[in-house]
C-alpha cells in the first residue's frame, strides 16, 4: 500500500463520512435548513427564469427572422439631410441584382393606397403595390392559383391579389377569380393570380402585408399611383457574403447610378446582430437581477453555517482530538453547505422551470427548456455554497482544540 | 515510550507571559498507570494537551517513541493523536447526534477505514467495556457511567500507545467512579494499556502504580511503585505525601 493510495483512500472515506454527517446535521436543524432551502431556491429560481425568458425570447426574435431568411437586405432612400429630387429610379433597381455579384435578387417596390371594388362592391382597402417577378421569391410568397406578375406586363393592367382580397372576393359572390376584373380606385385591373396567405415578419423595418395587398407591374403602378416613387427594394444578399460587404456594394452601385442619392440599407444580419446584443444585455440584466437575490441567498446561508459552526465548537474540538485535521473540518463544513445550497438550487430549477412555463403559457411563447441553464444553475448553486461556505469552514478548521474541550 | 525533556508553556496575560510549566521532565514506559494530581490553576491541563499533542510547547522536547514531535506541523499532530493518543475527559465529549456505535467509529473514520471494519472494531471494544447492547442508544439515552464508559471504549479503538484521562470519574457518583476506575484498572492490568490519569481525587490516585502532583508547573514523584506491567497486585494504601523533594525530578 503506498502512501499516495492510503491517503487518497483515506480521504474518499473521510468525505463519505462528512457528507453523511453534513446530511445528518442539516436534517437535525431542520428550521435552520428549511430557511437556508428557501433562501437559495428562491435565488436559483429567478436566475433559471430569467434566464430561460430572456433565452426564449432570443429564440422567438430568431425565429421570426429566420422564416424570411436572415440574409435580406431593405434598401431605402435616406431622408436624412434629403435631397427630395433624388430619387431610386426603377431601371437601376431593376439592374442592380444582374450588376452586383453580392445580391443575388432585389426586387423595387411602388405602394400606393386604394380601394378595391369588385362588382359594384368595396372588397377591401389595402396598398396597391407595383412590383416586378422577384418580389415573390424575394419575400416567400407563394400561390394559390394563377400567376404572379411578370417582368413581360411592362405597363399592362394585370394584377395579383392577396388571400385576404381574394377571400372577400368570394365572399361577394366571386367565382373562378383568374379572368375576373378588379377595381382599384377607378382603373380596372384583370386578375392573374391568387396569392396564398403569408405571414407578416415584424421584425423587419417592411412589412409586405400581402394578405390585404394587390400586386401591380410597377411600370403601371408608376403611371397610376400619385407621386410614384420607389419606397424600398427589398433583397438577398449571395451565401456567405457579410452584410457590411452587401451594404457597401449597394450603395457604391447607386452612388455610381445617381451620385445625390443617399441610401439606408439595413439588413437582417445586422438587425439579428444589433437584437442578440440587446438580448444579451437584457439577459445579463435579468440575470443580475436574479444574482442579487441569490446573493441574498447566499449570505443566509453563510448565516446559518456561521451559527451551525458556533454551536458546534466543541463537536470540532472533540474531532479534533480524536484525529481529525483541519482540512477534515473544513471539508465537513463545505460540504455541508454545498448539500444545502445544490438542494436548494435543485428546488430552485423545478420551481424556476414552472414559472418559466406559466410566463410561456401566460404570453403564449414557445416554451423551451434550455440545458445551459440548467447545468449553470447547478453550477452556481454549487459555487454559493463554496464561497459562502468557506469563511465558515474555514473559521470551524481554525478553533483551537484546547480552548474547544475545555468550553464546557 | 513517551519523554517530555524541560518542557516550558508560557501564555502571555496582557502586558506579561505567565509560565504555566516551568521545566516538566516525565518518562512513561509501556504499560505504566500514572496518576498526576494538582490544584486547578497548578497546569495540569495545560500538560495533558501537551502530552495529548494538542498544544505545543513553548521549549523543550516531546519524543513520542523516540521520536521528537514538538516541531511537528498541525496535520502530523492530528495524524500522531489518532494513532497514538486516546481521550477521555471529566464531561464525556460524546456527540449527542451520533449513536454510542458511531461514537466509537468516529476516531477509524479519520483513518479512512471500511464502514464494516470500522462498525465490527467498534462493536468489539463496546464489547470490551460492557457496552455491546447499548451502541444503538444516543448518549442522551445513557447513563453517566455508561457515556463513560462509551467514551473509553472510543479512546481505545485506535489501539494508542497512550490513553490520557481528565478527571474520568469527576462527574460520576461514588459507585459509577469506582466502576469505571475498576474498568481502567482492567485494561491497564490485562492488556497492558498505558494510561495517564489527571485528577484531583486522592482515591483514583491511590489506585495508580505511580503517582505524580504538579505544583506551581513543575512535576514532583510521590510514588513509583516498582510493579510489573502484569502485576496487578491490590494497591497498598500509601499516605497521599503532599511533596517527596528527594524522589524529584533531576
Amino acid at each position: 500500500m503506498t502512501p499516495g493510495s492510503r491517503s487518497w483512500s483515506r480521504l474518499l472515506a473521510v468525505l463519505r463520512g462528512n457528507a453523511r454527517e453534513a446530511i445528518d446535521s442539516l436534517r437535525k436543524a431542520r428550521l435552520r435548513t428549511v430557511l437556508g432551502l428557501i433562501g437559495i431556491m428562491i435565488g436559483i429560481s429567478s436566475v433559471i427564469t430569467m434566464v430561460s425568458l430572456g433565452e426564449i425570447a432570443k429564440a422567438k426574435a430568431r425565429k421570426e427572422f429566420e422564416a424570411l431568411g436572415t440574409d435580406i437586405l431593405v434598401i431605402r432612400k435616406s431622408f436624412e439631410g434629403a435631397e427630395a429630387e433624388a430619387a431610386i429610379n426603377v431601371p437601376d433597381a431593376l439592374a442592380l441584382a444582374p450588376q452586383t455579384p453580392s445580391i443575388t435578387i432585389a426586387a423595387p417596390r411602388i405602394s400606393g393606397y386604394g380601394s378595391f371594388q369588385y362588382a359594384g362592391k368595396e372588397v377591401g382597402r389595402g396598398s396597391l403595390q407595383g412590383v416586378s417577378a422577384s418580389f415573390l421569391r424575394v419575400n416567400k410568397l407563394s400561390l394559390q392559383e394563377g400567376r404572379f406578375i411578370s417582368d413581360l406586363d411592362v405597363d399592362r393592367y394585370y394584377c395579383a391579389i392577396g388571400a385576404g382580397v381574394a377571400d372577400s372576393m368570394r365572399a361577394a359572390g366571386g367565382r373562378q377569380l383568374i379572368g375576373q376584373h378588379l377595381e382599384i380606385d377607378g382603373t380596372l385591373f384583370t386578375i392573374v393570380g391568387v396569392l396564398n396567405e403569408a405571414v407578416d415578419n415584424y421584425a423587419l423595418p417592411v412589412q409586405v402585408s400581402a394578405n390585404e395587398s394587390v400586386f401591380v407591374p410597377i411600370s403601371t403602378a408608376g403611371r397610376v399611383v400619385a407621386n410614384a416613387e420607389i419606397d424600398v427594394i427589398i433583397a438577398r444578399s449571395a451565401a456567405g457574403v457579410h452584410y457590411r460587404a452587401a451594404t457597401a456594394d449597394v450603395n457604391a452601385y447607386f452612388q455610381s447610378r445617381s451620385p445625390d442619392l443617399k441610401l439606408e440599407v439595413v439588413t437582417a444580419q445586422e438587425l439579428i446582430a444589433r437584437m442578440e446584443a440587446q438580448m444579451r444585455i437584457m439577459t445579463l440584466l435579468l440575470g443580475a437581477v436574479g444574482s442579487i437575490s441569490l446573493i441574498v441567498g447566499g449570505v443566509g446561508v453563510m448565516n446559518i453555517m456561521l451559527v451551525s459552526v458556533a454551536e458546534r465548537r466543541r463537536e470540532i474540538a472533540i474531532r479534533r482530538a480524536l484525529g481529525a485535521r483541519r482540512r477534515d473540518i473544513q471539508s465537513q463544513f463545505l460540504i455541508e453547505s454545498v448539500i444545502l445550497t445544490v438542494a436548494g438550487g435543485v428546488l430552485g430549477i423545478i420551481l424556476g422551470l414552472l414559472a418559466t412555463w406559466g410566463i410561456c403559457r401566460f404570453t403564449g411563447w414557445d416554451y423551451l427548456i434550455s440545458g445551459a441553464s440548467l447545468l449553470s444553475g447547478l453550477g452556481t448553486a454549487t459555487a454559493v455554497g463554496l464561497f459562502f461556505g468557506f469563511q465558515p469552514a474555514r473559521q470551524a478548521a481554525r478553533l483551537d482544540p484546547v480552548t474547544g474541550l475545555q468550553g464546557d | 515510550m513517551l519523554r517530555l525533556v524541560d518542557i516550558r508553556k508560557s501564555y502571555r496575560v496582557g502586558p506579561t507571559t505567565r509560565e504555566v510549566l516551568q521545566g516538566i521532565d516525565l518518562e512513561v514506559g509501556a504499560g505504566d498507570l500514572i496518576s498526576i494530581m494538582g490544584a486547578s490553576g497548578s497546569g495540569k491541563t495545560t500538560l495533558m494537551n501537551l502530552i495529548g499533542l494538542l498544544d505545543r510547547p513553548t521549549s523543550g522536547a516531546c519524543f513520542l517513541n523516540e521520536r521528537d514531535v514538538s516541531g511537528l506541523a498541525d496535520d502530523e499532530l492530528s495524524t500522531l493523536r489518532n494513532a497514538h493518543v486516546g481521550f477521555v475527559f471529566q464531561s464525556f465529549h460524546l456527540l449527542p447526534r451520533l449513536t454510542a456505535l458511531e461514537n466509537v467509529c468516529l476516531p477509524l473514520v479519520y483513518q479512512g477505514l471500511r464502514r464494516m471494519e470500522m462498525q465490527q472494531r467498534a462493536h468489539a471494544m463496546l464489547t470490551r467495556v460492557g457496552m455491546a447492547d447499548w451502541g444503538q442508544q444516543r448518549p442522551g439515552q445513557l447513563s453517566g457511567g455508561q457515556k463513560q464508559r462509551v467514551a473509553i471504549a472510543r479512546s481505545l479503538v485506535t489501539e494508542p500507545t497512550l490513553l490520557l484521562a481528565d478527571e474520568p470519574t469527576g462527574a460520576l457518583d461514588a459507585d459509577t467512579a469506582a466502576e469505571v476506575m475498576a474498568l481502567l484498572l482492567e485494561l491497564n492490568e490485562q492488556q497492558g494499556v498505558t494510561i495517564l490519569i489527571i485528577t484531583h481525587d486522592p482515591l483514583v490516585a491511590r489506585r495508580c502504580k505511580r503517582r505524580l502532583r504538579i505544583h506551581r508547573g513543575t512535576l514532583l514523584e510521590t510514588e513509583h511503585r516498582a510493579a510489573s506491567v502484569h502485576s496487578g497486585q491490590p494497591t497498598r494504601s500509601g499516605p497521599e505525601a503532599t511533596a517527596a523533594p528527594a524522589d524529584a525530578q533531576p
